[in-house]
């Protein structure tokens, strides 16, 4: 009798508490949006699994020793595992539309400002009091605003640790839903006749400066702000693999097998970070909010930026590219594409905005090594 | 930290953290002009005929007796079509 009664004891059932239950469903919430619906399922597949085994009750997977907390130590505590992925994001990235127009960068500047915004509104709700956010939480939440996952998740990982689980699965649904919330914020801030401008054809690029230009950002890094060294670093050095052409197999190699081991146990292990105890309570529905709100107003800063740079610019610019200075590569351009196909049939936006979209990338990485800066030397 | 540090505090970092970024890019975007100026001077020479003129292929003998004049003269389009039509003869006879 006391040995069926140890059984008992032992069965998930009898441990189960009600939270782990509730993100046991979330994680299968999370799979249901990935595999039925198409959400980002490369990334939400690996965190939904990991969540719904870190809630096994008595398993003890994302305790201390446990597989999940493994990964998550060396992967994303040591920030292995987001450097690792901007190595293959920057060897899959061409900068031929950014370079045949550098203008753009300043897109891809205006759309940060959303990330500032917010940590200055997460600021300002804890200074009412309504949630308790230090400054390194507010700068981790902001970061979401710069709708770039890996990013995100490096930020994340060096100032606010606690609430990694909830900005990470906030900046990977924000990116996965860019075609639901950018549009209706694009058609706000644009006319129809702005909508329907036609861009000017880009020049050709040659292949040395589409080498050269790694190393050139490289430098500027170095020089003005080390901070942001490593995670540009790891993109231009993957870039520069891609364009110089001699490196072909490790190229292959960092876009393809080593990207995708990594997201597999970078998606495990942000998955861990949702046990029922972090993340079941309001902070996680506040940040939830806080990032949706950086990511709307970094669009529109965008956009408002795009209009001005038109009317100030003598060659056309269309307003709608201003938008894909938010990172989120390469789906913000494409909804670019997608609203100037709309007003006008033949207005083919995508490479004019994939310039801003790159731009972004580099924006949410500049902004990101400014605050690790900021907060951890200030 | 006190709530009234913590705001200071976010707004010198949303300040800070903006003008940064701008002028950070502001530096890419001359250092990426001034980069692709140089490099479109340094590849204008690729793919335009030197003044000295192309040296004739050696396989086929020139007609003439300047072979560098950069003018062409009726003989040397002859030359030239009758060896392309002959190569594209026999291209064709023997991908039929």
């Amino acid at each position: 009798m006391e040995n069926i009664l140890h059984l008992w004891e032992n069965t998930g059932l009898y441990q189960m508490q009600p939270g782990q239950g509730i993100m046991i469903a979330i994680g299968m919430l999370l799979l249901y949006l990935a595999i039925n619906k198409n959400f980002e399922p490369l990334l939400l597949v690996p965190i939904g699994f990991g969540g719904v085994l870190a809630n096994i009750p008595g398993a003890g997977l994302a305790e201390h020793g446990g597989i999940l907390h493994i990964f998550y130590s060396v992967g994303i505590e040591s920030g292995a595992f987001p450097l690792i992925i901007f190595m293959g994001v920057g060897a899959m990235t061409d900068f031929g539309p950014l370079l045949a127009n550098p203008r753009t960068l300043f897109l891809g500047a205006a759309a940060q400002f959303g990330i500032f915004a917010t940590l200055m509104g997460a600021v300002v709700l804890s200074t009412f009091g309504i949630f308790d956010f230090s400054l390194a939480d507010a700068a981790a939440i902001g970061i979401i605003g710069g709708a770039d996952g890996p990013t995100s998740i490096y930020v994340a990982s060096k100032l606010a640790p606690d609430l990694l689980g909830a900005i990470a699965v906030a900046s990977y649904s924000y990116m996965a839903l860019v075609p639901l919330i950018q549009p209706p914020i694009m058609r706000l801030l644009t006319t129809e006749a702005e909508r329907k401008i036609k861009m000017v054809q880009q020049r050709h690029v040659s292949q040395r400066e589409k080498i050269i230009f790694p190393l050139l950002l490289l430098l500027l890094v170095a020089f003005l702000l080390p901070d942001a060294a490593p995670l540009l670093g790891m993109f231009c050095f993957g870039n520069l693999m891609k364009e110089c052409a001699v490196v072909d197999r490790l190229s292959n190699t960092t876009q393809n097998s080593l990207i995708n081991t990594v997201t597999i146990f970078l998606g495990l292990a942000v998955g861990s970070k949702l046990s029922a105890d972090k993340f079941l309570d309001l902070t996680t529905l506040g940040i939830l909010l806080l990032g949706m709100i950086a990511f709307s107003i970094g669009t529109a800063s965008g956009v408002v930026m795009a209009k001005i740079m038109n009317k100030i610019s003598t060659k056309p610019i269309n307003p709608l590219i201003g938008s894909a200075g938010v990172s989120a590569v390469p789906m913000a351009a494409r909804v670019s594409n997608k609203l100037g196909l709309e007003a006008d049939p033949h207005n083919f936006l995508l490479m004019h905005a994939m310039g801003p979209n790159v731009a972004g990338l580099i924006g949410s990485a500049v902004a990101a090594g400014i605050m690790i800066n900021y907060v951890t030397g200030g | 930290m006190d709530k009234s540090s913590l705001m200071s505090d976010g707004f010198t970092l949303m300040l800070f953290g903006m003008s940064f970024v701008f002028i950070f890019l502001t530096v890419l975007v001359f250092a990426t002009g001034l980069m692709s100026k140089l490099i479109s001077r340094y590849e204008r020479n690729v793919g335009v005929i030197p003044e000295e003129g192309v040296p004739s292929p050696t396989a086929v003998i020139p007609h003439h007796e300047h072979p560098h004049s950069s003018s062409a003269s009726p003989a040397d389009d002859a030359t030239v079509i009758s060896v392309i039509s002959a190569a594209v003869t026999k291209f064709r006879s023997r991908h039929k």
